[in-house]
């Protein structure tokens, strides 16, 4: 398997790695770089679960092969230092089994970064790429929501 | 064309294994030398709030705070044997259990509080904050901690069966203990020339018996309504021939956030 070099920024990090041709971008962060909390669920970019943010934009990890990371920067969920929406997820409780959480995070960071205010069906929009077996997704949706205002200066409400 | 109409559907849902099967929890409490109290017990965190549910039950039994419970759980070697996160019964079962352990341990706590408070019996004295006091008398009082240091180890075990009987042969009887009850609404647009049926909104009414957790109650009346809509109006095992034929997201639809309304949910706590 021939081997490519590629410069990467992961987190705010730099790395200049040689990956295999075929290597996925999952593979990549849980394998070779032990960043585990990016979940692989189907493989088939139908669940959302790996879920990483890349050059601003949500991707699936396991769609992407890592070559095609060179020169972008990576967000993964070991990278997410927003406290907001942190803890707008434990405190309306949208977290169950927490499978799906990381990708979601991610999900949701990346349409905050772009729309502090958004109504309920981009909400529901930003997150449709991600399947979710316990939550039922309101409490995900509330949790958005309430991230967004505070995000916009308002109260927790 | 879009139509309208609207559902009601009423059930009750029997809680733990029944019908007869054995429906054990066990739980252990300890006091710890620096006042804090362990709570060991398998009861596992599936993410329906097993974790938080019975450092709750633990705390309120023994007039602490949540802060005071260190709790084990999940492991085999610590822990005694809670039963499966199933048929909905950790909460109930196993949070009897722990309760059960706690009141056991609360016993013996105060028995050793009794000695050193030089008092001549336990009636009367409370646990609040992590001091034990008489009731009527909050500045005679002795923490939970310098129970700990006078004492070699504090422990007890909390056993609970839950109530299950077998049905005769006809199917006739009170298989479970307790049950819960509930009612769910539905408002549904369908369209006539596609099938495609959006929900527009829902009711769902609980009886728990009483919300422990109301967020975690409210997280599982979501999760099983979005489940439920799976069921009803997508989800298809699709076999052939004894081989599912749909074994992949892409050709096995679940419900995504856009195909859920808001639930407008309520909680009744009876008793």
């Amino acid at each position: 398997m021939n081997l490519k070099k590629i410069d990467v920024n992961i987190n705010g990090k730099d790395y200049c790695l040689e990956v295999e041709e075929n290597l996925r971008l999952i593979d990549l962060l849980r394998d070779k770089l032990h960043l585990t909390g990016t979940k692989e669920g189907c493989g088939e970019g139908e669940c959302g679960a790996c879920t990483v943010i890349m050059d601003g934009e949500i991707v699936n990890s396991c769609l992407v092969l890592a070559f095609q990371a060179d020169k972008c920067r990576i967000i993964t969920i070991e990278g997410i230092e927003d406290e907001i929406i942190k803890n707008s997820f434990i405190e309306e409780g949208a977290v169950q089994c927490g499978f799906c959480t990381p990708g979601m995070v991610l999900a949701a960071k990346s349409l905050l970064d772009k729309n502090l205010n958004p109504n309920e069906e981009e909400i529901r929009e930003a997150i449709s790429g991600n399947l979710c077996r316990c939550t039922g997704y309101n409490k995900i949706v509330s949790a958005i929501k309430k991230a967004a205002s505070i995000k916009r200066g308002g109260d927790s409400e | 064309m879009k139509k309208r109409g609207k559902g009601i559907a009423c059930i009750f849902y029997g809680t733990g294994y029944g019908n007869g099967f054995p429906d054990v929890s066990r739980a252990y409490a300890r006091l710890l030398k620096d006042g804090k109290v362990e709570i060991s017990v398998g009861a596992t965190e599936v993410g329906q709030g097993a974790k938080t549910v019975m450092v709750q039950i633990a705390a309120e039994t023994l007039g602490l705070s949540d802060k005071d419970i260190v709790l084990i759980n999940e492991d085999t070697s610590k822990t005694p044997d809670a039963g499966t996160a199933a048929a909905s019964r950790q909460t109930y079962n196993t949070g009897n259990a722990v309760k059960i352990a706690c009141e056991n341990l609360r016993e013996k706590i105060l028995d050793e509080a009794v000695k050193l408070l030089g008092v001549n019996t336990k009636v009367g004295l409370h646990i609040k904050d992590g001091l034990i006091h008489v009731k009527s008398y909050p500045s005679r009082n002795v923490s939970l901690k310098e129970i700990a240091e006078n004492n070699k180890e504090l422990k007890a075990e909390g056993i609970f069966t839950a109530q299950t009987t077998q049905m005769d042969e006809n199917g006739q009887g009170a298989p479970y203990w307790p049950y819960t009850f509930a009612s769910c609404a539905v408002e549904v647009e369908v369209d006539t020339e596609t099938g495609e049926v959006k929900i527009l909104r829902a009711k769902h009414v609980l009886d728990v018996g009483r919300a422990v957790n109301p967020t975690l109650v409210e997280g599982q009346i979501d999760g099983g309504f979005a489940m439920g809509v799976g069921y009803a109006l997508m989800e298809d095992i699709g076999l052939k021939e004894g081989r599912m034929t749909n074994g992949s997201f892409e050709k096995s639809i679940i419900p995504t956030s856009l195909d859920i309304p808001e639930i407008e949910k309520v909680l009744i706590e009876y008793p």
